[in-house]
């Protein structure tokens, strides 16, 4: 580029940089979009979600009267030669983009998961892999709903779910803990009159 | 532009925290939140539309559009992209599909109709280069008008550009260059005039 070329193509920047970004248009056009603005059906979105959550609920509803069962089968002799092998893990639970749950129903979701870790180890493999499979499907109903709850802060609904979920686990945990004959020492907190 | 650098980091800061709080309250169905996001971005919508369609009846039409469009699919809006950026894309859909309408209604290149339409806006300032300038800018043909005004006048790159435009980077390229030639060229001829 020649210098002439150079101051030229210069002198154009210079001129589209003092431009001004905005420009305010002759009328007001907020009334004619206002009108136009259909209230948001917060509730559309939800649909999908309240299915899903359902079946995830009723899923691990239903599969932790199957573990009862299992546990109430299993001799313990059996439950005694199982080897100590892997451990469940307790994420911190978590309520929606930034929420916590109330410190008591987490220390008590806590003290449970301490005192039953032990006990976990002893179940026969069948009953341990379906404990398991109930606690993963809880959590990941669980992660979905903070997702939605991301999207959707303070939905009510999805709150709900959430509660109940939590609810859920600890009364898998609980299930084990008295089956496996514990004496109700991680449980000193009744998960199901726990509130946020 | 101009007004942008001299904005502090801090202010930057406070406005994206301030606006991401009205989105989501939008999201939320807030129309209020919405009015504000309207009111903080009505100007670079608006310039954006008058300067893409060179026409400010069209412009205006074009930013109501936009603005509509926006409420509707703001809950599927991801917070990880600018607002702003978002808006813009929206807006510029919008003109291009303003464009194709006209096309078919009137069957015939309306584009080439609209580089005949002098950009009178009052407010779009009464610096006597200034005017000259827009005044070049909207008779530019439609394809170099638009890169240079999405690329040029509001900062985005050619790859951001070329996908609002449905273009390939290199038209995006060769129309940017195109649009800065025929400027220089006018803008000489301006001059000279004088």
């Amino acid at each position: 580029m020649t210098p002439g070329r150079l101051d030229s193509a210069q002198r154009l920047d210079d001129a589209l940089a003092r431009l001004p970004g905005s420009i305010e248009p002759a009328r007001d056009l907020w009334p004619a979009i206002e009108a136009q603005l259909e209230p948001r059906d917060v509730r559309a979105g939800r649909r999908w979600l309240w299915p899903a959550a359902a079946a995830a609920v009723l899923l691990v509803a239903g599969s932790s009267l199957i573990t009862a069962n299992l546990l109430r089968r299993e001799d313990s002799a059996v439950a005694r030669q199982l080897p100590a092998s892997g451990r469940l893990t307790y994420a911190a639970a978590a309520f929606g983009p930034g929420q916590t749950l109330d410190p008591t129903y987490d220390a008590a979701r806590q003290e449970l998961a301490r005192s039953l870790a032990a006990r976990i180890e002893r179940l026969p493999p069948d009953a341990r892999q379906q404990l398991e499979r109930n606690l993963a499907e809880l959590r990941r109903a669980s992660a979905e709903i903070n997702a939605a709850l991301e999207l959707r802060p303070g939905d009510a609904l999805l709150e709900e779910l959430l509660l109940n979920t939590y609810q859920d686990e600890l009364a898998v945990l609980a299930s084990v803990d008295q089956l496996t004959g514990g004496n109700g020492a991680g449980t000193t907190t009744d998960p199901t009159r726990m509130q946020l | 532009m101009a007004e942008q650098g001299t904005e502090s980091e801090f202010e930057r800061a406070r406005r994206a925290a301030e606006e991401r709080a009205l989105v989501e309250s939008a999201k939320r169905g807030a129309t209020s939140a919405f009015a504000a996001l309207y009111r903080n971005h009505l100007g670079k919508v608006y310039g954006l539309c008058l300067r893409m369609t060179a026409n400010p009846a069209t412009a205006e039409d074009c930013t109501q559009e936009a603005f509509i469009q926006a409420w509707r699919s703001l809950p599927s809006f991801e917070s990880r992209s600018a607002f702003g950026t978002w808006l813009h894309r929206i807006a510029v859909n919008v003109v291009l599909a303003h464009g194709r309408r006209r096309r078919e209604q009137l069957g015939t290149d309306a584009s080439a109709e609209e580089e005949a339409v002098t950009l009178a806006d009052p407010s779009v300032g009464d610096e006597g280069a200034v005017l000259d300038l827009e005044q070049a800018i909207s008779r530019l043909p439609a394809g170099a008008r638009q890169a240079l005004v999405l690329v040029g006048l509001y900062g985005h790159s050619h790859e951001e550009a070329a996908a609002m435009l449905g273009i390939a980077v290199g038209t995006c390229k060769s129309q940017l260059h195109r649009a800065r030639q025929l400027l220089g060229e006018r803008l000489a001829a301006q001059e000279a005039g004088r």
